[in-house]
């Protein structure tokens, strides 16, 4: 399971991987490789050519894949993978409430799965993703997570069965208009703790 | 002001009184969405690595050119790091647009994209992605599409062009 957030902790991309292991028994092998900088050692790709399945997990940025990411899959593609068998799944949450604005980002990541002829599994796309690393308690299948445990079980069942399916687009259970109003508390509240106004939010340079 | 953003060093034009043309200097770094260029310093990314006045830039700019190998129906990762170090130039808070919640404006400027996407074997499904990744792109910067064009060899780009 790699984690392509750019942050080093606390980030809801981490936060999703969490949720998904839950979905797997004890006797499925999981290992967690951070991706958060632009390079990834030759060993730790060469590595990934052991897993039956990659599953990356990241944040959607300016509607594409953040750009570290993608200077470590055009290195990937550079190395090159031995083991075709391995099937590629992905979770991409961004801030936007409708899962369906990842789909972008998905198709990207399918396209290189393309290149690097690497078999294409499935891919979730999560809204409200800037509510998830503070949910970390809250358990799926319930309140906020409900649609996310239902997509994570979809996900873990083809992860097991090596399978394809389509693409699910989900949003946090939570209202839309709720979901923004918390966001911009939360923006009020930030820029409070740095020592500015809430005003400082609209400064144009 | 035209803002031309591009992972190709030797461009048929450079720099003029209404161009401004950026390239990779080799020290760009990733953002690390810390999210400072929105609540701690409002405006501009905290990276001082030559690259952190893009917000600025872009909200000074009526025409935005990018000039990049298609990569997996993206852009590339230089060309996508500018762009991802410039998120000042919209709001942290939303506003619903065609039904879909996207970011606020915080510059009143329309940018209109050009978008100039280069290499040899560009798949049917990688054009598709790039051009829906421009589009957007343009919506979330509440602006306008002007062109997305494939080219084959980047030495097609022509100066009279831009």
């Amino acid at each position: 399971m790699i984690n392509g957030s750019p942050k080093k902790c606390k980030s809801s991309s981490g936060a999703l991987i969490n949720d998904l292991k839950t979905c797997f028994s004890s006797d499925i092998y999981i290992k967690n490789y951070e991706f958060s900088t632009p390079k990834v050692s030759d060993n730790t790709i060469l590595e990934l050519n052991d897993f039956d399945s990659l599953v990356f997990s990241f944040p959607l940025y300016v509607d594409g894949i953040p750009s570290h990411l993608l200077s470590v899959l055009c290195y990937m593609e550079e190395i090159g993978f031995k083991n075709k068998n391995i099937r590629v799944y992905c979770i991409v949450n961004s801030g936007f409430y409708e899962g369906l604005q990842n789909r972008i980002a998905i198709n990207i990541l399918k396209n290189w799965c393309n290149k690097v002829g690497l078999k294409w599994g499935l891919g979730i796309g999560i809204g409200g993703g800037g509510a998830l690393a503070s949910m970390e308690q809250c358990p799926l299948f319930k309140g906020p997570k409900k649609s996310l445990g239902k997509a994570f079980k979809e996900l873990s069942d083809n992860i097991i069965k090596d399978a394809y399916a389509e693409d699910i687009f989900i949003s946090v259970n939570l209202p839309r208009i709720a979901y923004k109003l918390a966001a911009e508390m939360g923006w009020k509240s930030k820029i409070k703790e740095n020592g500015l106004t809430v005003k400082d939010l609209d400064r144009q340079l | 002001m035209k803002l031309v953003i591009s992972d190709v060093d030797n461009l048929p034009f450079s720099s003029s009184e209404d161009t401004v043309v950026i390239k990779d200097n080799g020290k760009i770094h990733n953002c690390i969405g810390c999210f400072g260029c929105w609540v701690k310093n409002p405006g501009q990314c905290l990276i001082k690595d030559g690259y952190e006045d893009m917000g600025k830039k872009l909200s000074i700019c009526s025409e935005l050119i990018l000039i990049s190998k298609c990569t997996y129906g993206s852009l590339s990762p230089f060309v996508k790091n500018v762009l991802d170090r410039g998120i000042s130039y919209i709001h942290p808070n939303f506003v619903i647009r065609n039904g879909e919640m996207h970011h606020k404006r915080r510059y009143k400027n329309i940018i209109k994209i050009t978008a100039y996407f280069y290499g040899e074997d560009i798949s049917d499904l990688e054009k598709e992605t790039a051009e829906k990744l421009i589009l957007a792109n343009s919506v979330n910067f509440d602006g306008i599409v002007k062109e997305v064009v494939f080219l084959n060899n980047v030495d097609e780009l022509r100066g009279d062009s831009f």
